[in-house]
This record gives C-alpha cells, structure tokens and sequence, in this order.
C-alpha cells in the first residue's frame, strides 16, 4: 500500500513537471529573438578598425585581434586583415564609425563579404581601476545595409569586488578579454537566432523626466526610422556619437524600428551639404526622410556626459531626444532624460552603475521602451 | 518660557532667510488662450555666466510644454530657420514687426521669449545649493500684443541646507519643477 502510495506520487509529480515545462515553454520572455540572422549560416564577415571615441589612447590593434579571435569561434569566417585594409586603401575608406550604401556594395561585390562588423571604444582606462566601454553592430553589405545586430557592454574592475575583493579586477587586460567574450557571445546568440527581444521591463528611476507622445506610433507596426547625428553639449569629445550609439541600439532591439545605418545618414550629409545649428528644419527633415526613405526622423541633444575616473565616482549622462513624422512634419516624440549612476542604490551600493556606458544604455533602452510603445513598465 | 521665545525667534528669522520661489505673473483677461494651437519658443536671453544654460532650459520648457497636451511646439530647428528667414537681429528679444514676420514663416500663432536670470550654484555662508531664475512672456502673433507674462525662481540654499548641508536638489531637477511651475502659470 505504501509502495503504491510512492508510485502514484512519483507519477504525479512527473506529470506535474511536464506540465509546468510545457506551459514554462509557452510563457513569453524578455529574451524572445527579434531580430535574427539567418540562424546556421555562415557568415563571411569584414571587421573594421575600431573608432576611438574615448578621446584616449589605446592599443586599437590588440582590442580588434581579441574581437577577431572571439568572433571566430562564434563560427564566423573573418575577412582577412590585409583584405580588409586593401580595400579601405583602394576605397579610400577613413571613417571607420559606419559604412554607406556604396561601400556596402563594393564590399559585396569585391570581398564576398556578408557583414561588416562595426566597434566604438566608447571608454578605456588601463590604470587604478581598469574601464572599458564598447559598443558593436553588424551591418549587411549589398546596396540596403541594414544594421543585423547591435550590443553594447561596459565593466569596470570593481563592477563585482565580492567577499574582501576577491571578485575585483585590476589587470586591464582581463577585463577587456571579459568584456570582449560577452560582445562575441551576445553576437554568437544572435547568429543562432536567441537575441534580445524588446526590452519591456526596466527600472522607472532611468525613465525620461520629461517627455511627450503623440498618439502615432503603433506597437505591431514597423516605422523605418533615420537617427541623425546628435549636438553634442555636453564637456565630453564624442558625446553626440556615442549617445546616438546607444539609443540605435536600445530601438533596434525593440524590434518594431527599422533603424537605418548612421553611415548612410552620414554620407548623405556629406552629399547634400546638411548643416544643423540648433536642431533640423521641417524641410531639410523632409528631404533627408524622401531621400533615404524614412517615416520617422530622430534627432537628439546630449546635455551631460560625464565618467569620473575615479574608484567610487559617479557617471552623470543627460540629453534630450525628438523625432518628427514625415508625413505631418510634427513631433510625436520628445522627451528629457538625466540620471545620475547612483540614484537606483537602496543600500550597499546595490544597483549602481559605474560607467556613463551603462548608464546611457538604461537611460536609452527607457526612451526606446517607452517610444515603441511595446508594453514597457 | 523666555527660551522657548527666544527659539521661536531665532526659528522664524532663519526661514525668513530661506530660499523661496518667487510668484509673478501677468495674463491678459481678454485674450481666448485656447485658440492658441502652435507655439514658437525661441533663445532665451542668458545672462548667467554658464554659455549652455539658455539652450538647457530652453530644452526642457519645450519639451514639458509639449508634454502638457494642450499646445504643439515647433520644433527648434523650425524656429532656428525662421530666425535666419527673417534676419532678427536680437531673437532673445525681437520687435513687433520681427515678430509678426517671423510667426508668418513659422505658422505660430504665439511666441514665446524669456530671459533666464540666474542658474548654477549659489553660496550662502558655508551651505551650497542650485538655483534658476527665469521670466517668460507670450506675444501673440496677430496684434503682437504680449498676452502672458511670468517669472519664477527655484532652488537656493534652504533653512535645511543651512541646518544639513547637502547641496541642496540637483539643478537638473530645480530646473524641471521652475519649468512646471511656469507651465502651471500659463494654464491656470
């Protein structure tokens, strides 16, 4: 009777945790994939030079070997270095920060390749304690680059310093290994079709302070969408930029915006002469939107963006972004964001984040959140 | 007892010392705000020693007005055409004929210009804190006549910064309610 007993409990309790597999595997995540590329095919990638934004010196060349090296053993082939720095020479190719239509197509048609890989150093500091900040994405090449993946990562030595400090990391060139692994892994996951969904969840202290919506944007629709370059006001060299990175990356992610590739935006600024004092006009906004077939146009200020380079110290990032319907030529998005990296800590310096890169990240993927209207709390 | 008033004394002389926010403001009984749909905010006149601050707060009052609902703004780079189109010598305080011009191109049926007195750290004793001084007005585009006027100042070294240091609020913060508070002014 009691063997009976232990039979039908173990039996119940295989079915119950059938059940709760099965039904686990129905529940809609976070990590839902959103955006893929061609899950098991392999992809013959160029990767570019790095962009220094970080306004510092660094060894560009190791940093680009080690995301190589990784990149390889996500199964991806590599154009080779000599390849890539032949056709830069032959292309005439010196910025590095995006790639146009036109060399995505000669890089096509000449190199065979499928994507170019693209990396900013946003933050590097080798000394007392290490940083590092990067942000990287993969462009399609053909005549309609389009941006395949997109991540961002920023550590500092004393991110985890654990129990007496053991967790700490003072060799820079450890924490930059780590922080070259999570890109590598995080494209790795993207190439096997498990990327990041849209970002639905996000603490409310990194929301925008201020911001406006006009009823347009739908969640179940995609808006092609053009980021031109932000002013940057803030005391950082760069800042425009890698603000711009960030919050690229933060609306690609939630899957309903066709972001288009800032290379492309870039060159046809160069084309057409475009210069913006104060923010752009309703009818250059018009033109650049017709001619790179964009419904929406997003454009930003960056106010602050500060990493103080200290142990302890305290990143402060705020800018402000708008974006402009093509059709009605009205705003339907502008919003005010500033954040310290401290304000999340209840205790124990629990919740604080020790780079602008993550900061910028959080306070982005907020305005991204909120903006796709896709059920972000 | 004779402590107990001399506390009280020296309790009410020190938050008379506070830092307050002023109330000032003018609106036109006459004027129907509600025909007001588009809004042109142009430069603020700076008069800090801080070169950005105009443009920071500036920033902020375009996008909380927008967020009331109520009225639409044109977007700064619009207005910064407009201010080239009609060759505004001064846009942080244009002429009536400027004005009318200006709203023509722009297609606004009010205007607003300000000036922003004071914004950043101010010292009082040992006690720090932030503070912004701002003055808006709003002309309307047909007769360029001025149907609102209003002034608020936030922030300063408190009877609690004095007691507790600490700065005070940050200035991005004292920035937004001064804004919100100018806002208020305007609707109600």
């Amino acid at each position: 009777m009691i063997l009976s007993i232990n039979y039908s409990c173990k039996i119940s309790c295989i079915v119950f945790l059938a059940g709760l597999v099965f039904l686990s595997g129905c529940v809609q995540t976070g990590k839902t994939a959103a955006f893929r590329v061609s899950p098991g095919k392999e992809l013959r990638v160029a990767v570019l030079p790095l962009d220094n934004l970080s306004g510092k010196t660094a060894p560009l060349k190791e940093i680009k070997q080690s995301l190589i090296d990784r990149i390889t053993l996500q199964g991806v082939e590599v154009l080779s270095e000599k390849a890539t720095e032949r056709f830069m020479a032959r292309y005439r190719m010196r910025y590095v920060g995006g790639i146009d239509a036109d060399t995505a197509q000669a890089f096509k048609e000449e190199e065979k390749v499928d994507a170019v890989l693209i990396t900013s150093l946003e933050l590097y500091q080798e000394g007392g304690p290490p940083r590092i900040g990067l942000i990287s994405r993969l462009v399609s090449t053909g005549s309609k680059p389009v941006i395949l993946w997109m991540d961002s990562i920023g550590l500092t030595g004393y991110d985890s310093p654990g129990i007496l400090g053991l967790g700490l990391i003072e060799d820079s060139v450890s924490l930059r290994d780590k922080a070259l692994s999570l890109l590598a892994s995080s494209l790795g996951e993207a190439l096997a079709g498990k990327g990041k969904g849209p970002n639905v969840k996000g603490p409310s202290t990194y929301r925008p302070k201020v911001f406006y919506q006009a009823p347009f944007i739908e969640a179940d629709k995609t808006y092609t969408m053009a980021a031109l370059p932000f002013f940057n006001r803030s005391e950082k060299r760069n800042a425009g930029e890698i603000v711009l990175l960030h919050i690229i990356n933060a609306l690609v992610h939630q899957g309903n915006f066709a972001v288009l590739e800032p290379g492309i935006i870039r060159q046809k600024f160069l084309n057409i002469r475009l210069i913006m004092n104060e923010g752009i006009s309703l009818s250059d906004a018009d033109f650049v939107a017709n001619s790179l077939n964009a419904e929406l146009i997003l454009s930003g200020k960056v106010t602050d963006y500060q990493d103080v380079l200290l142990e302890g110290g305290v990143p402060k990032v705020g800018f402000s972004v708008s974006v402009i319907e093509k059709m009605s030529k009205k705003i339907i998005w502008a919003s005010e964001s500033y954040n310290l990296g401290n304000e999340d800590v209840i205790f124990f310096d629990v919740g604080r984040l020790n780079t602008a890169n993550t900061l910028t990240s959080e306070m982005a993927r907020a305005v991204a959140g909120r903006m796709s209207r896709r059920g972000y709390q | 007892m004779r402590n107990f008033i001399i506390s009280g004394v020296i309790f009410l002389f020190l938050t008379a010392c506070a830092g307050t926010g002023t109330d000032e403001k003018y609106r036109d009984a006459n004027m129907d705000f509600g025909a007001i749909q588009n809004i042109a905010v142009l430069p603020l006149a700076n008069l800090t020693r801080d070169q950005q601050a105009g443009e920071r707060v500036r920033d902020v009052f375009v996008t909380a007005l927008l967020a009331t609902g109520g009225v639409y703004v044109i977007p700064t780079g619009e207005v910064a055409k407009g201010i080239s189109l009609t060759g505004m010598t001064n846009p942080t305080a244009p002429s009536k004929e400027e004005i009318l011009k200006f709203a023509a191109l722009v297609k606004a049926d009010a205007v607003i210009t300000g000036v922003l007195r004071e914004y950043g750290e101010v010292r009082s004793g040992s006690s720090t804190a932030n503070v912004i001084s701002l003055s808006t007005q709003m002309i309307e585009t047909q007769t360029g006549r001025v149907v609102w006027s209003a002034s608020v100042t936030k922030g300063g070294v408190t009877f609690k910064d004095r007691l507790l240091g600490g700065g005070g609020d940050p200035l991005n913060y004292v920035t937004e309610k001064a804004v919100d508070d100018l806002i208020n002014k305007l609707f109600m």
